[in-house]
């Protein structure tokens, strides 16, 4: 018998899957995003639960040979939400060769214009999309370019894979990338002060930013040296009072939480998508990645 | 783990040979490809705003291309690859509805709104923005996000191996491209066929979708238009966007609308009447065995081309695709 306070916690259970995974929507394919989302934000008081361990066996059993986890038993390519995967282990306390794996095949993979070619392709047309390609972030895809979120929460995953690494090397490792993933996040920060998905100015042209993907590197620079802190949090405040989009104000909460700014919002009734649910119970339950 | 990047062997250098050899047989085969068969019909029709009765429009158009929807699971492809407040970028709800009436007039099973947006996430926030929830009855009923929907595997997809796309997509009988007149910073011009960009996953391939630009737009574009051949085209050129599309644009009154049963015919006619040589237009070329793109390939119904001509500012890259 499950009693959940948090009535999104409640749904999360009756719209799990029945191979234990859940989908982007009830009833839609069980994906590793949803899934990895759906038990960080029963991680907290439900990890002995079967619900919770019936997804666990899934997300188990879609680690690869290289050390990434695949998308789902249909998509099998290594998925950038491993980096999600890897923050859930955190968060059990599970360090084991699977997680030295994952930390390991993350810290190797980089976005595709620090490439050499790539490099001297934007050394000769660097106005096309503004940015510096010696700031390493992480992409989507193996194969292909940086982008904000991507580089979020490979920084916020191996920044806590960093606390617990035993292993010198790779702890000098983790600790690069990750220094120099936020010194890409900040690198593509837009005029406005926030972040879009990732090209803050292309073609001489400044591009807007967006509330979800501004809350999310404002979570994986959280106290940098380089941010204003109380201007960043001002401006997340501004846009969590303008935005009308449930996944961004549950970014948004979630980054405000962190910062000791917010309280947790009410949790009202699910809106049947399984993201936002997860995020705000996640925020809820402070358990900000 | 990924590839530490280009490095120059000998096993790169046969690699490269073998790939020029490839890529050569197939110019061949492409050269000796005879072309479509037929004409295809596109209609173009003249409204000079969307207080126009867009339904009587269409359902002319419909007719004038012989389009048939009865029975059929329709998924209705509106371009939603981002909103601004009045900015023209995405397709005009006034239009997304009158497209659902005009399908369920004609008939359909089923008709389904999809999208799958490039830049942001909250797809059904988009649409709320956009205007689609308010104009268009049951609309969340109707709508998939197709960046996070079911998705199913296609073999073959340009050099790789396949692609993951969405399973409303497929399952689909007929994919309705409702874009908008716009040119486009990488590709000259979006319309109908790049449209289809949205029935990729982001959930898959991120936002943006990089893996088809690393791919190569033009080829993406025609290998999605080869993939989906049950489709049919209706581009909002009532109002489009000129300059720096798809998104940072300005907006450009043209007062058409035009239909048809193949995409390519569709998007040339397009390019006819912005001003721009659809032949210089790389995903055109490339699908020029397959579509109908050449003037004498496309049975032009309703107002002429030079009735509606209205050439488009084009990014400065891309001034060499002007029509002389």
């Amino acid at each position: 018998m499950v009693t959940c306070v948090d009535p999104c916690l409640a749904w999360l259970h009756g719209v799990q899957n029945a191979d234990g995974g859940w989908g982007y929507f009830p009833g839609k394919q069980s994906r590793l995003e949803p899934t990895t989302y759906a038990l960080l934000a029963l991680a907290k008081d439900e990890s002995r639960s079967e619900a919770f361990q019936r997804g666990w066996r899934l997300v188990e059993s879609w680690q690869l040979a290289n050390g990434s986890w695949r998308g789902s038993s249909i998509v099998n390519e290594p998925h950038w939400a491993t980096s999600l995967v890897i923050s859930l282990r955190c968060v059990l306390g599970i360090f084991d060769e699977r997680f030295a794996r994952a930390v390991e095949w993350l810290v190797a993979l980089k976005g595709s214009e620090s490439r050499p070619f790539a490099r001297m392709a934007h050394w000769l047309r660097p106005s096309l999309i503004e940015f510096d390609p010696a700031l390493t972030g992480w992409p989507w895809q193996p194969g292909t370019s940086a982008w904000v979120e991507p580089t979020a929460h490979a920084v916020m995953a191996l920044r806590q894979a960093l606390k617990h690494s035993r292993d010198p090397h790779m702890a000098k490792a983790i600790a690069a990338r990750i220094s120099i993933g936020q010194r890409m996040l900040l690198e593509r920060r837009c005029r406005d002060g926030g972040w879009n998905y990732g090209n803050r100015r292309l073609l001489g042209f400044d591009l807007p930013s967006y509330p979800e993907t501004t809350a999310l590197a404002l979570l994986a620079l959280f106290g940098h040296v380089s941010v204003d802190w109380e201007e960043a949090i001002r401006h997340a405040e501004q846009l969590l009072q303008m935005t009308r989009s449930p996944l961004a104000r549950a970014w948004l909460e979630a980054g405000l939480l962190q910062h000791g700014v917010a309280r947790p919002a009410a949790r009202g009734e699910p809106s049947g998508d399984i993201l936002v649910a997860s995020i705000g119970s996640i925020a809820w339950n402070r358990l900000v990645l | 783990m990924e590839s530490p990047g280009p490095m120059i062997t000998r096993r790169r250098v046969l690699q490269a040979g073998a790939a020029a050899a490839i890529a050569s047989a197939a110019a061949c085969r492409q050269a000796a490809v005879p072309g479509p068969r037929g004409t295809a019909p596109v209609t173009i029709l003249r409204a000079a705003s969307y207080q126009a009765d867009l339904l009587d429009l269409m359902r002319r158009g419909a007719a004038a291309c012989n389009l048939q929807a009865r029975g059929k699971r329709v998924l209705l492809k509106p371009n939603l690859v981002e909103f601004q407040p009045g900015a023209v970028i995405h397709t005009q709800a006034e239009i997304l509805a009158a497209v659902v009436a005009l399908f369920e007039s004609l008939g359909a099973r089923e008709v389904i709104i999809g999208e799958g947006p490039g830049h942001r996430r909250d797809t059904m926030f988009l649409a709320e923005e956009a205007g689609y929830r308010a104009n268009i009855p049951h609309f969340e009923k109707r709508f998939v996000d197709l960046n996070r929907d079911d998705v199913a595997r296609v073999e073959r997809f340009a050099d790789t191996d396949g692609i993951y796309l969405s399973r409303t997509a497929l399952a689909a009988d007929l994919i309705v491209s409702v874009a908008r007149m716009k040119t486009h910073h990488w590709a000259g011009a979006t319309l109908s066929m790049k449209n289809l960009f949205g029935v990729v996953p982001g959930a898959i391939y991120g936002w943006p979708k990089n893996h088809l630009h690393q791919v190569g737009i033009g080829r993406a574009v025609a290998e999605l238009y080869r993939i989906f051949p049950r489709s049919f085209a209706i581009v909002d050129g009532i109002v489009g966007m000129e300059g720096n599309g798809p998104v940072q644009g300005r907006a450009r009154a043209c007062g058409a609308l035009v239909m048809g049963s193949d995409l390519a015919a569709v998007d040339a006619t397009c390019c006819r009447i912005m001003g721009i040589d659809p032949a210089q237009i790389e995903y055109l070329q490339l699908v020029s065995g397959m579509g109908h793109v050449n003037t004498g390939q496309i049975e032009q119904r309703g107002e002429s081309i030079a009735g509606l001509r209205t050439p488009f500012e084009l990014p400065p890259q891309f001034e060499h695709l002007r029509l002389g």
